[in-house]
């Protein structure tokens, strides 16, 4: 015990380095952790008494038609624009890591911009490239014939809208971990299969989309994830609107604590959500990997 | 066989230099035209914005978005707001990361260092939307709603930021370098602040880079914490200027620029350093 204790002693200032993070964690972390574990059994709005509801938030989960609603949209939007997303951004890291290409720089900073750019502004210009009578998509659309469509008024048409601006938002985001997974192939690959007389077609089918899988892969479920908890992209744009047409969870799970201030509802939401997106993780990142042995 | 590839890399050339250097040029084109039509906007009147036939170049330069922001709302404080925040939110979680992490790194024999470390990788799993509700009634208890407090210091514990310094001071801090100085005298916080800082220089930059788009982009818990107009950040303030019936789309944009600008100009400035520090982001997991 004396030993160990004065072990303790000679790392203390391995314990006081790393203390500040605890403490700050244990407050804004653990702590709040566990209330909103406790307040998933709850009725509480904020300012009053809570109530104890037992298991009564997660029945009204299932009677939920709202919370339905933001789970098929966020499916139906993740698919959307995950697929477009993902390609854009290999056909685009192919395109930057082409060996003789010049102005890489400049090709690079254009498609990364959108991702430093605040969120609100992104989605302000949208509106106004979306409006119906002078935006420009529904002017090019007109070049070409076709009719004006109303994208954000429409309860079929937000959906596609947001998706465009993701597409739009995230490439660049994708292309840069993308470009980082082709780098990290090895050119000895793509030498014995020249050697071999492989074609850029069978090089591409063979060597580069196997060895890219954990990539794609993992761009597409953070991708997934960050469509679940999405919320500035839709609260500025259409407030999940019309209708309930663009409600995601992320947005549904700010209305339901920051608007309806149902605290102990919330909580439920937010547990059973984050532990389903946990053990999907889990279960797909598992199967890739025994896959891969 | 040195041929084929010769061939292979320039031969084709012509073609397809063509179709790569088009199809770049095409998709720079679109993703830049949402800034153009952004920069358009901010300098056009509120009949121009709303156009139809769009107009794709400006007629006149109207500066006049501009001074409505100036005069009608309190631009400069929200910027402010913004740039004080940013600033002492990034300089709080580099300080707290680079000290845990570097301990992480120096103190190999320390009793419970794995599992400590463990945890604080486990932390990163958890989603923000759990403790989103019980970290806004920690600060309304604390009276600390519409204060700087409550922009700055949560988010400041960062696992992932931990997990990066610890592995930088790793890579580049050797053991005999922190050796010497302690024979010579240096205190352990010495040995951090005077050693190893210095060297960590680029980690930091990189880390720093990601908590500050996350910070100055931030809508959501600003929303949530912010009341006042004097407390609003720029993202609030810009969003906040729609209005219920009309909005006025000309200061909107002229605000939304000026609010973009910052990080844009440091990103053409230190382009290496951001695509990093997103790099790194992204292995989280």
């Amino acid at each position: 015990m004396g030993a160990k204790r004065r072990s303790l002693w000679a790392y203390r200032h391995f314990y006081l380095f790393i203390s500040p993070f605890f403490i700050l964690f244990a407050v804004l972390g653990l702590y709040p952790l566990v209330f909103s574990f406790v307040l998933s059994f709850a009725r509480w709005d904020g300012l009053t008494e809570a109530h104890w509801v037992g298991l009564n938030n997660f029945v009204n989960l299932f009677g939920d038609e709202l919370l339905r609603e933001a789970l098929w949209n966020t499916l139906v939007l993740g698919f959307l624009y995950v697929p477009p997303m993902l390609i854009g951004a290999f056909i685009l890291a192919c395109l930057l890591n082409t060996g003789w290409l010049r102005g890489r720089a400049f090709f690079r900073a254009a498609v990364f911009i959108p991702v430093i750019t605040p969120m609100v502004v992104v989605a302000l210009v949208f509106g106004l490239l979306y409006d119906y009578e002078s935006g420009i998509f529904n002017y090019v659309l007109g070049l070409f014939g076709i009719a004006p469509v109303p994208w954000l008024v429409d309860e079929d048409w937000s959906k596609p809208a947001l998706a465009i601006l993701l597409v739009w938002r995230w490439t660049g985001y994708n292309m840069v971990l993308m470009l980082a997974g082709l780098q990290s192939i090895s050119k000895e690959y793509y030498e014995a299969a020249l050697l071999e007389g492989a074609g850029p077609l069978q090089r591409l089918r063979y060597i580069t989309l196997p060895l890219m899988r954990p990539v794609f892969l993992f761009c597409g479920i953070m991708s997934l994830i960050g469509t679940v908890y999405m919320f500035d992209e839709i609260f500025v744009m259409t407030s999940g609107g019309p209708g309930a047409s663009s409600l995601n969870i992320g947005l549904y799970l700010f209305n339901v604590s920051f608007v309806d201030f149902r605290f102990g509802y919330a909580s439920t939401i937010a547990y059973t959500v984050a532990f389903f997106v946990f053990i999907a993780t889990l279960f797909i990142f598992r199967f890739q990997r025994s896959e891969g042995n | 066989m040195e041929d084929a590839r010769q061939r292979d890399m320039d031969g084709t050339s012509r073609a397809r230099q063509f179709v790569v250097y088009g199809m770049l040029g095409l998709l720079a084109l679109l993703v830049l035209f949402p800034f153009y039509w952004l920069i358009l906007s901010a300098f056009k009147s509120k009949e121009a914005i709303f156009a139809a036939p769009p107009q794709f170049y400006l007629r006149s330069l109207e500066l006049g978005n501009f001074n409505e922001v100036f005069e009608q709302t309190r631009f400069f404080r929200s910027f402010f707001n913004s740039v004080f925040i940013a600033v002492l939110h990034c300089t709080l979680t580099l300080f707290l990361s680079s000290l845990a992490g570097y301990a992480f790194a120096v103190y190999p024999h320390a009793p419970g260092r794995e599992r400590l470390f463990a945890f604080v990788l486990a932390t990163m799993m958890i989603p923000g939307v759990v403790t989103l509700i019980p970290v806004f009634t920690i600060l309304t208890k604390l009276q600390l709603v519409n204060t700087y407090t409550a922009m700055i210091v949560p988010g400041a514990a960062n696992a992932f930021g931990i997990f990066w310094m610890r592995q930088s001071v790793q890579q580049h801090i050797h053991p005999d370098l922190l050796d010497a100085a302690r024979i010579d005298g240096c205190s352990e916080f010495g040995l951090y602040w005077r050693i190893a800082l210095p060297l960590l220089r680029p980690a930091l930059a990189a880390l720093g880079i990601l908590v500050l788009i996350g910070n100055w982009n931030n809508l959501m818990w600003a929303f949530i914490v912010l009341r006042t107009d004097e407390m609003y950040t720029l993202p609030l303030m810009i969003y906040l200027l729609q209005g219920e019936m009309r909005t006025p789309y000309g200061q909107v944009m002229a605000a939304s620029l000026l609010a973009t600008l910052p990080l844009v100009i440091a990103f053409l400035l230190f382009q290496r350093q951001f695509i990093q520090g997103i790099a790194a982001g992204a292995i989280k997991s």
